[in-house]
């Protein structure tokens, strides 16, 4: 915050701004007069949750731009609730949208190919069939991609293999459920929990919760061990408050193991032969069923096409969004190096400020003031939830955070009406992305 | 009854001081100091801060189906009134006094506005072709207006 810049008081605050942003809201039949640049083509790259909501809410502020979504697969599988799938209270089926409303109730131009380059200069996105599209704007949603190598031994193949991560949702979720089924009475699972930022931080451990309330059930002697790369994660007072009333968590006999960094948790090498972990402790955990989660980096796309700009993460432009390789070029969701979760909501409200962006550039006016929200409910049981509330305020150069989570209870009804709520924000939140 | 305030973490994080560099730092921030940071920006618009609500309460606060109440056609003033009090922790809730809680009063009636101004119907499946939010051949109405 620079003292430089001018303090203006509570109520001039509201007098300058409060009656225009008042007064610019809530249009019903918005006329399109204003657009100067009806033919505006805004491409976007990625029909994931950033993508999708970039699409339908671009077109929701507009009705004549042209919107083009370039996306690989036919299907989206959303991530939040894909866990449940584990102790099948989920299916994919129920997770997994097609691009027709996108098509039909939005027009959108959905191009089932892969992105490959950008040419900045020419203002062209190259795709996998050598097709070159123009645009005015490009918007990248392209979401993570992972650090394999991060865990020696494990690869790509292995997790298209027999040894899926599950990160994203769909093939590998129904793999990793196929083997937990399976696994021998007694037996012992295993995952790698990454450290640096991951979408959804809490999945891991609401992951290891639904398999154990499956086993619970199918295989009450297994043993769960997640052997972690950092000493912290998000709701952990609940998690283990839960664990041990439920699963004798912290005694000899606990079903679900954690073992911290600082106590060598952290899992570097692969056995994949003999199905071994080894940790930077040099201990070797053999497990019938293997779940490396690696650390994640921004796409393969986002990294080729120079947006990453040899960093880890995608760096933007605090109030828009937009590159800083090129001010036609917005970049959102899990890619970016924003001080935000890495959720859904939050790429879902990124992509928000991104349409007021474009649309204000093409009426060649100022962006309105982002706001973003991230409201996550989680569950460990579907008996227990707890929530989390960020929101990200907007303050020039940077965002303000502030966050509040819930408290562990046992009260049984508090617990039980935050795992409904969580069951409804998932519903919810699917229709608002691809209804 | 009311909640005692559990604010459990305020933090100011730095997101792009110059390209490619993150100063992350992370301070206890009172409310004035909210406030004075909030003073030096425009304040953001109704739809801006109503529609980051939608993964809860629909697109357009549209979702009437679901155990979170909707947003859109309610009353102005029960918006106002319901929000306050949850900012002020009034009574229990499960999540709103810790969502409410960093709104100003201006947010909230921006908010409200916005709201009030959108149709009391649900957000259409795609198999809905009849819609407050619809044209008659199945597209998207430009509802909710620009910023």
């Amino acid at each position: 915050m620079s003292s430089s810049q001018s303090m203006l008081s509570r109520r001039d605050l509201i007098k300058r701004f409060g009656a225009a942003a008042v007064a610019g809201t809530g249009l019903f039949g918005f006329s399109n007069q204003a657009w100067s640049s009806k033919s505006a083509h805004i491409v976007i790259v990625g029909g994931g949750i950033g993508g999708a909501a970039t699409a339908k809410y671009l077109r929701l502020a507009h009705g004549k731009v042209r919107i083009t979504l370039v996306e690989p697969n036919p299907e989206y599988t959303f991530c939040p609730g894909s866990n449940e799938v584990f102790n099948g209270h989920e299916t994919l089926e129920n997770l997994t949208f097609n691009y027709d409303t996108m098509r039909q109730r939005y027009g959108v131009n959905v191009i089932q190919d892969k992105a490959v380059a950008i040419d900045y200069a020419k203002r062209q996105l190259r795709l996998g069939s050598g097709e070159n599209v123009s645009y005015d704007k490009l918007v990248v949603s392209t979401g993570p991609d992972f650090i394999y190598d991060a865990v020696e031994g494990y690869s790509a193949a292995h997790a298209a293999g027999d040894l899926p991560h599950a990160w994203k949702a769909g093939a590998q979720t129904a793999k990793l459920k196929a083997q937990l089924d399976a696994m021998p009475q007694g037996g012992v699972f295993v995952m790698s929990s990454p450290d640096g930022a991951y979408r959804c931080p809490p999945a891991p451990y609401e992951r290891v919760s639904m398999i154990a309330d499956q086993l619970s059930r199918t295989n009450p002697t297994a043993k769960l061990i997640i052997l972690d790369s950092k000493n912290r994660y998000t709701f952990q007072e609940h998690y283990e408050h839960y664990w041990t009333e439920r699963y004798g968590f912290g005694t000899e006999n606990e079903v679900i193991s954690w073992v911290a960094e600082k106590d060598g948790g952290r899992a570097v090498k692969l056995d994949a032969r003999n199905k071994t972990l080894i940790t930077a402790s040099g201990e070797k955990i053999k497990a019938d069923v293997i779940n490396i989660i690696p650390p994640h980096k921004a796409s393969k796309f986002a990294i080729d096409a120079g947006l990453a700009q040899g960093q880890r993460w995608v760096d933007f432009e605090a109030k828009t969004f937009k590159s800083l390789v090129d001010p036609n070029v917005y970049v959102i969701g899990d890619m970016v190096n924003a001080p935000m979760s890495k959720t859904g909501m939050i790429a879902s409200n990124q992509a928000k400020v991104v349409v007021e962006s474009i649309v204000a550039d093409l009426e060649g006016r100022e962006p309105g003031t982002p706001f973003i929200a991230n409201n996550c409910v989680a569950i460990i049981s579907d008996d227990y939830g707890m929530t989390i509330a960020d929101t990200h305020r907007f303050a020039g150069d940077r965002y303000l955070v502030q966050q509040r989570i819930s408290e562990v209870t046992d009260n049984p009804y508090v617990r039980h009406i935050r795992a409904d709520l969580a069951k409804n924000w998932q519903r919810t939140f699917r229709k608002e992305i691809f209804h | 009854m009311k909640i005692k305030n559990q604010l459990l973490k305020t933090a100011l994080v730095a997101c792009l001081a110059l390209p490619g560099l993150v100063i992350a730092a992370e301070a206890k921030l009172s409310d004035a100091e909210v406030n004075e940071i909030n003073a030096q920006f425009p304040m953001p618009s109704g739809k801006m801060l109503g529609d980051s609500c939608a993964a809860c309460h629909g697109t357009l606060g549209a979702e009437f189906n679901e155990g979170m109440p909707p947003l859109a056609g309610m009353d102005r003033q029960h918006f106002i009134d319901l929000m306050k009090a949850f900012r002020q922790g009034d009574f229990p809730t499960i999540v709103m006094h810790d969502v409410a809680y960093v709104y100003t009063d201006a947010e909230i009636e921006a908010m409200a506005d916005y709201f009030a101004s959108l149709p009391a119907e649900q957000w259409p499946a795609p198999n809905i072709t009849e819609s407050a939010f619809l044209n008659p051949d199945g597209t998207i109405k430009q509802i909710g207006g620009a910023q």
